[in-house]
């Protein structure tokens, strides 16, 4: 199985962690990780990096994960790559708030490993 | 203490996420859904699920919880529609375990991780809260989590219209959940 580069965007370096470790925990094997702890940093590595996955917080200083999505889209960085968004926030607004700035997945804080397999690996065979 | 510079965190992020779209979402009043709103056993739920996330087990303590020799708090402001905080507190050791379970590290000091994980614990357990009351969740902003080491201080609200304060044990430790909420509409 090819590896699959994933990008995770959080302003807690611990919670980077357990989204990671689910990722493993969901099968998604071998992984490689790219970390950034705001947008700023995200549209960074995405200039140098490839990246199959993304998944990302929405309440962060600096550059928040909703208009990380919009500037994924203006700069057109990372075309095709399923954005999932993992917060906190779970209201019908925000996750339409989400989809309309290019998001295809939502996963709501505190989530289970099962939850992540569930959303993320649908849509990395939807996007192969 | 004091809340304001986390609640006008809250309301800052209350609005700047789609203001046009809350308005429209945003009922006339939560004041009419007081009674659901201060519901204990949302608390308690939100602590389960954010809990067994981590794969820890907790229960309802009688407390007192212990703080010795430091505690660690993390306070998410609540705004919009209801203003407060949600507060967790422990001490040093519950910190740094729950920081392990997190982890999966050993800790032993309150370095910079196990404040981002206590933080990050204030930040789901706020979300999780206002999620569970129909109307709070679109409509009620969190602030970016602060956390607050140190002895012998005490929080103090003047005229809350509610306050649950629960207490929790796991393993060989115990910690205490606040909502405070001192302005709703």
């Amino acid at each position: 199985m090819a590896e699959i580069r994933t990008l995770i965007v959080d302003d807690s370096s611990v919670m980077r962690k357990i989204v990671e470790r689910s990722l493993r925990q969901a099968g998604l094997d071998p992984l490689v990780v790219y970390e950034a702890n705001s947008g700023i940093e995200g549209l960074e590595v995405l200039k140098s990096k490839q990246v199959d996955l993304i998944l990302s917080d929405i309440n962060m200083p600096s550059m928040d994960g909703l208009e990380f999505l919009r500037q994924l889209k203006a700069q057109n960085l990372a075309p095709g790559v399923p954005v999932v968004m993992i917060t906190t926030e779970s209201s019908e607004e925000h996750v339409k708030q989400a989809i309309l700035a290019g998001a295809q997945g939502y996963i709501r804080k505190p989530f289970t490993a099962e939850q992540v397999k569930e959303r993320v690996l649908s849509l990395l065979k939807a996007a192969v | 203490m004091l809340f304001n510079g986390v609640r006008n965190s809250a309301i800052a992020t209350s609005r700047g996420s789609g203001e046009k779209e809350m308005e429209r979402a945003m009922p006339v009043s939560m004041r009419e859904s007081l009674e659901l709103v201060s519901d204990p056993k949302n608390l308690d739920e939100t602590v389960d699920e954010v809990f067994k996330m981590l794969g820890i087990e907790c229960q309802r303590d009688s407390g007192p919880v212990n703080m010795d020799p430091e505690s660690v708090t993390a306070v998410v402001g609540f705004g919009g529609l209801l203003s407060g905080a949600c507060l967790f507190k422990s001490n040093s050791a519950a910190a740094m375990k729950i920081a392990a379970y997190m982890t999966g590290m050993e800790f032993e000091e309150v370095d910079d991780t196990v404040k981002d994980g206590i933080g990050e614990i204030g930040n789901m357990l706020a979300g999780a809260w206002k999620g569970k009351v129909p109307g709070l969740a679109a409509n009620c902003g969190l602030s970016i989590p602060a956390v607050i080491t140190g002895r012998d201080y005490n929080l103090h609200v003047q005229a809350p219209e509610f306050k649950l304060v629960h207490a929790y044990k796991f393993d060989d430790c115990n910690f205490e959940v606040t909502i405070i909420c001192d302005g709703i509409q």
